[in-house]
Order: C-alpha cells, then sequence, then structure tokens
C-alpha cells in the first residue's frame, strides 16, 4: 500500500514537472560539456562560468530572436573529468536525455574526436572550443557533418612554432618531448618535426612520455645529451610546469617552446622560474583591445582571472547564436547547416567557417614569451 | 659516461620514490594479505595536510611533516575501523578487502575534489631548487634529502619490527594470524599498528610528493607504479619492496634513456612478467599461496 502510494505520489510530481516544462516553450537548451575534475578542471570550470554568464546577459537582454519567436538560452552542463569514454556518455545524455539543440565544448581533442557519431546519429551539432587537432571535424578527408570548431588547427600551430623557432629564434636543431597517450601532443609534434625538418632544421631528439606520468629525467637527460638548441613542448602546462623544473634541475638552460596548452594562472605558480624565457604559440594575445571588455566582465562576476578557453568559448556562443539567426529555427540540422555559413567577428578574431573542413579560415596565431610571471605578446605569426 | 651516470642518478631518485609507497603497500599486506589500494588515497592526504599545515597555519617544514604523518596514521586507522574491520569480523573473502580499499580510494580522491577543489598547489619553497653539480652529473637536493630519509624511516621500521616485543608480534601475526591469537597475541592491536605505521610512511610520502610533483588530488595515483615494483620484489616482504622498488626505477630510466621512451612501460612491464612467470612470489616474497 505504501509503495503504491509513493508511486501516486511521484507520477503526480513528474506530471506538475512536465507541465511546468510546457509553460517555458521558448527555451532553447543548449549543452556544454568539459572537464569540471580532474587534471584540466581549471579550464573547463572557467567554459562553463563563461557559457553561464553570456546565457544570463543574453537572456536578461530579453533573449534572442531566431525566426519569428523570441528564445531565452539555457545550458546543462555536464562532467566529462577529460575523459574519451565519459565524453561519448555525456554526449548520448545531451542528446538523448536533454534534448539540446546544439553542444559546446569541449576543449581537448582526444575528448572531441570520439563524439561525432552519436551527434551524427541525433543530428546534433557540436563547436568545440579548444580542440585543435584536424581529426576533430575531418576524418579520412571527409567533412563530419555535425562537428565544428572556432579555433585553429594543429598543422597551423604546428607550422607557426616550427617557423617562428627557425626563422626568428634562429633555431637549427630541436629536440620534442611530447605525449604519447594524447592525439593532441602526437599531432603537434608530428607538424613540428614535419615544418622543421622542412626549413631545414634537425630533429636531435624525439622523446616520449605517458599521460599521467610525473617525472621526466630520462627524457630529459637524453635531450641534454642532444645539445639541442630549443625544446618543443606540445602538451598541458601540469606536465610542462613539472617538465620544465626538472629541466632546469638537471641544468637544462636552451628555451622551451609549446602550444596552446601551456596558458593558464597555474603554468607560472607551478613553473615559476623555470618556465622564464620560454615561447608558446597562443589563439590570442591577452592585452588586445578586442578581449577587454569580456575579460573585465568575467573578472568582475567571479573574481577571478579568465582562462584561455574562456575567450574561445566566448567565441563559440557566439557562433551558435550567429547559426541560430541564419538557420531560422530551432533544430539541430538546420543548425549544423546554417554554421557553415557563418561569418562574424568574434573576440579571438574573424570567424569564417570553412564549408570542407569546418575549421575557420584565417585566422593570426599570436606568439607569447613569459617574462617575470607575465605573458608578453611578442608579434602575431602567420605561417606560410 | 655522463649521461649513464645522470640515468643512475634518476633511476636511483625515481625508485626511491615508490620505495617509500611500496613499503606501505607491503606492511600492510605482510599482515591482511590483501593489497591496500587506499593507501594513494591516505597519501595524498599527506600531501594536502603538510601543504595547508604550511600556508594556512604558517608552520614551519619539520612541525608541518610532524603533523603531516601524524593526521594520515589517524586517517589510516581511520579507513581500517571503517573499511576493513566490519570485513575482518565477518571473515569475508580477500575479494571483499580489495573492493572496500577501492571505494575508500575513490572516496578519499572524490571528498578532496568536492571540497578543496581540483586545483594543483605548490609547496612554498623549503629547499633549494638547484642541483648539485658533480662534475656533469646533476643531484637534486629533494631527491637527495629524500632519498635520506626514507632511508632512516625504514632503517626505524626494520629496527622496531626486529627489535621490539610488539615487533616480534606483528612478525608473528604475519606468518600465521590465527596461531599468533592462539598464543595470546592481540590481533586486533596489531593490525591497527600495521596501519598506523602504513600511515606514517604514507604521511611522509606525500609530504615529499607534494612538494616535488605539486598537490592535487590524482597524486595518489603513482602508487600504481609503486603497487608493481612491490608485486615484483615480493609482496610482504619489506626489503623486496625496496629492491623492486629500485630496480622499477632504474629499469624504467634505462629503457627511457637507451632504448625507447615510447615503448617504456611495454618495455619495462614485459621484464616484470618475465620475471614473475620465473619467481611468482617475487624476487624476495614469501611463499603464498593466496595472493590479492
Amino acid at each position: 500500500m505504501r509503495v503504491r502510494k509513493m508511486l501516486f505520489v511521484m507520477l503526480a510530481a513528474l506530471v506538475l514537472i512536465s507541465c511546468g516544462g510546457t509553460k517555458q516553450a521558448d527555451v532553447i537548451k543548449v549543452g556544454w560539456f568539459g572537464a569540471l575534475t580532474g587534471d584540466q578542471a581549471v579550464w573547463g570550470n572557467n567554459e562553463y562560468k563563461t557559457v553561464q554568464m553570456l546565457f544570463e546577459e543574453m537572456n536578461a537582454a530579453g533573449g534572442i530572436k531566431v525566426g519569428d519567436k523570441t528564445y531565452k538560452l539555457e545550458v546543462i552542463g555536464y562532467d566529462n573529468k577529460g575523459d574519451a569514454q565519459e565524453a561519448v556518455n555525456v554526449v548520448r545524455r545531451l542528446t538523448s536525455q536533454d534534448k539540446v539543440v546544439a553542444i559546446l565544448g569541449p576543449n581537448a581533442s582526444g575528448n572531441a574526436i570520439p563524439i561525432a557519431p552519436i551527434l551524427e546519429a541525433a543530428k546534433v551539432p557540436d563547436i568545440a572550443t579548444v580542440a585543435t587537432n584536424p581529426k576533430v571535424t575531418v576524418l579520412d578527408g571527409k567533412v563530419k557533418p555535425y562537428n565544428f570548431r572556432v579555433c585553429f588547427i594543429d598543422p597551423y600551430q604546428g607550422a607557426v612554432a616550427a617557423g617562428y623557432a627557425y626563422d626568428v629564434l634562429g633555431a637549427r636543431k630541436a629536440a620534442v618531448l611530447y605525449d604519447v597517450a594524447d592525439d593532441y601532443s602526437q599531432g603537434l609534434r608530428e607538424f613540428f618535426n614535419q615544418n622543421f625538418k622542412a626549413k631545414g632544421g634537425q630533429i636531435v631528439a624525439d622523446e616520449s612520455f605517458k599521460f599521467g606520468d610525473v617525472d621526466f629525467r630520462p627524457q630529459l637527460s637524453k635531450i641534454k645529451a642532444s645539445n639541442t638548441d630549443i625544446i618543443f613542448m606540445p602538451y598541458f602546462f601540469k606536465e610542462v610546469a613539472l617538465s620544465a623544473n626538472q629541466a632546469r634541475e638537471l641544468g637544462i638552460t636552451q628555451p622551451m617552446m609549446g602550444g596552446d596548452g601551456w596558458p593558464s594562472e597555474q603554468l607560472i605558480s607551478m613553473g615559476g622560474a623555470a618556465v622564464e624565457g620560454c615561447y608558446f604559440v597562443n589563439h590570442l594575445d591577452y592585452e588586445d583591445p578586442d578581449v577587454a571588455d569580456y575579460k573585465a566582465r568575467y573578472k568582475k562576476k567571479y573574481g577571478v582571472d579568465t582562462e584561455l578557453n574562456g575567450y574561445l568559448v566566448h567565441d563559440a556562443v557566439l557562433m551558435l547564436v550567429e547559426g541560430l539567426k541564419i538557420a531560422g529555427k530551432v533544430d539541430g540540422e538546420a543548425l549544423a547547416k546554417a554554421l557553415e555559413k557563418v561569418d562574424f567577428q568574434g573576440i579571438t578574431g574573424h570567424v569564417r567557417i570553412d564549408p570542407a573542413t569546418h575549421n575557420p579560415t584565417g585566422k593570426d596565431a599570436a606568439i607569447l614569451k613569459i617574462i617575470n610571471g607575465q605573458y608578453v605578446f611578442q608579434q602575431k605569426y602567420a605561417a606560410k | 659516461m655522463a649521461q649513464f651516470l645522470q640515468q643512475i642518478v634518476n633511476g636511483l631518485s625515481i625508485g626511491s620514490v615508490y620505495a617509500l609507497m611500496a613499503v606501505g603497500y607491503s606492511l600492510v599486506y605482510s599482515i591482511m594479505n590483501f593489497s591496500n589500494f587506499a593507501h594513494g588515497g591516505v597519501i595524498m592526504f599527506g600531501a594536502y595536510f603538510g601543504f595547508f599545515a604550511m600556508t594556512l597555519l604558517k608552520l614551519p617544514f619539520l612541525a608541518a611533516f610532524a603533523l603531516s604523518f601524524t593526521g594520515t596514521a589517524l586517517l589510516a586507522l581511520l579507513i581500517e575501523r571503517i573499511a576493513y574491520k566490519p570485513l575482518r569480523e565477518r571473515r569475508a573473502p580477500f575479494l571483499y578487502f580489495i573492493i572496500s580499499a577501492m571505494g575508500a580510494s575513490i572516496f578519499l580522491e572524490n571528498i578532496v575534489i568536492a571540497t578543496i577543489g581540483p586545483t594543483f598547489r605548490t609547496y612554498p619553497k623549503v629547499f633549494s631548487r638547484t642541483a648539485i653539480a658533480l662534475g656533469s652529473i646533476a643531484v637534486g637536493r629533494l631527491d637527495l634529502i629524500m632519498f635520506f630519509v626514507s632511508a632512516i624511516s625504514l632503517a626505524l621500521l626494520v629496527l622496531f619490527i626486529e627489535k621490539t616485543k610488539m615487533g616480534k608480534a606483528i612478525q608473528a601475526s604475519a606468518y600465521n594470524m590465527k596461531a599468533a591469537a592462539l598464543m595470546g597475541v592481540n590481533t586486533d592491536q596489531i593490525v591497527m599498528i600495521v596501519f598506523i605505521l602504513g600511515g606514517i610512511l604514507a604521511g611522509i610520502a606525500g609530504v615529499f610528493f607534494g612538494m616535488k610533483y605539486t598537490v592535487y588530488p590524482q597524486i595518489g595515483n603513482i602508487t600504481t607504479k609503486s603497487f608493481v615494483a612491490a608485486v615484483f620484489g615480493g609482496l610482504g616482504s619489506l626489503p623486496g619492496a625496496v629492491l623492486g622498488s629500485v630496480l622499477l626505477g632504474i629499469i624504467e630510466t634505462m629503457v627511457a634513456g637507451y632504448l625507447s621512451s615510447q615503448f617504456r612501460d611495454l618495455i619495462a612491464f614485459v621484464i616484470l612478467i618475465a620475471v614473475l612467470v620465473f619467481r611468482p612470489s617475487g624476487i624476495m616474497g614469501k611463499i603464498s599461496e593466496e595472493k590479492a
């Protein structure tokens, strides 16, 4: 009898909830996922908070107009712990259970690559933020219809790093340390090596570690013996800080260089003097006037500085809104077609999506150098 | 040649990291016959205890160090009381202990993520980061201190087990818990003491790891390798755990330095499996049918 009573109450509650749902039909549900816990939680939290802030602002301004109706935006965010398997699970949940019209994130290529089949089955487009591996949007020469991104890609980033190291820094010999278990790191290393060699440089050491490692001294000792001019470290800030500290401890004095996995407030606090004078390729210059407004709004709302990811997810949100306006209706399939046509000025540069690759075309890279614990803009650099 | 010596130094240093953890595993294994996977979580807490003692309470390093291993000793004891004692009393199969240990380990990691947060924290500077240069070989100060502190604490542990009455009781219980109980040894007390000792070792390891590799909730994951080292050396044998750890550190370093860093784990673990095929009880392990 008690069980039945409880069932009845639950049923009644369900009916009530679903009634409530139909009342606010003019809401567009947008999914977000990324790492809210684990190594990359700093970036995930930053992205999620930025999306929440932007949606709140847009809703406060009356919402957005799609077709002839005005909608409010709602974000449903899940933590995938930076794990590829979890990424597949949360995307399944977002598409089948929460019925979102589009998904923002993730930041990591390794998490963005495996979700394509689910997106295609559910006809829900995804806009990745800092996932720079080519395979995120293109597989075997064919563009994935529901995967998009707002950042430049690894071949470009690798070419920029190699070009800057060779042409501007004058390096002729380069050593590479990379994460063998990570698509992003593998890709950057490949394109750096290719371009550096094409320019006439020599790769004198090509060493790897595995995600989760905390000691890099065996590989670094080998790099030390190679008499390199520069060390390329295409992986994320935690390992960068640990390996940089260990390199300096071993007496390695050469400058180090990395990609967009570097910039983080924590790189400076963890790496300290070891990363002084090092260079990395970034999506933007933090002092650019275009980003100042967002930076200040974020700081005001949350009391902390935004990370790199926030800027990119900001433009992913703009891209989504542009896409919805072009589509004229709230429908995943129509939105995916519309996203191929977007053309707008974001804070990280002009975003024009190439329908053949779903990548933004012609975004410049910025070279930053760490001086006195600050990211100091060196120059905009475009690889030829 | 310089590179070879540097790699030996690297290997010894990595090995001593493993050893500090492996001994904690082996100690509990020798009494309870199961692998205490919660050990990594206790080490992580040790790192946090030390960090907060130094930053929030502004304690000097040695006081923070002592506070940390007192804290982890209590924590290890608490885990024993909550997660293992009920199982012991019901004479549950060993598998249940392992599951309970994994549960405790996941709980510890997640409670830190949920309360303190997942960010990385850097210890205040205690020892200089510049290495001591011996010719072209660099020896880290922290590594050197860590090496000596772990050697001293392991020596004290062995002394305690070999020379004191309580140590004799631990040895007897390790040999045969039931028979020791029949001889009037309070085995429940012995288990508590073993967990306290394991907790102290975890606290020491935690503070050093925190200083060396920064503090974050997943820092306990390094224990996977040290668990392998403990099996390699012979689970249940303290000298075996040390030997296994140092060997694993050197094998890993040599493979990465001279063969291929891409295949490091592959080659290192094939060597380990080969050793275990010929010596299933590890290099110095006690002979036991029930390994878990």
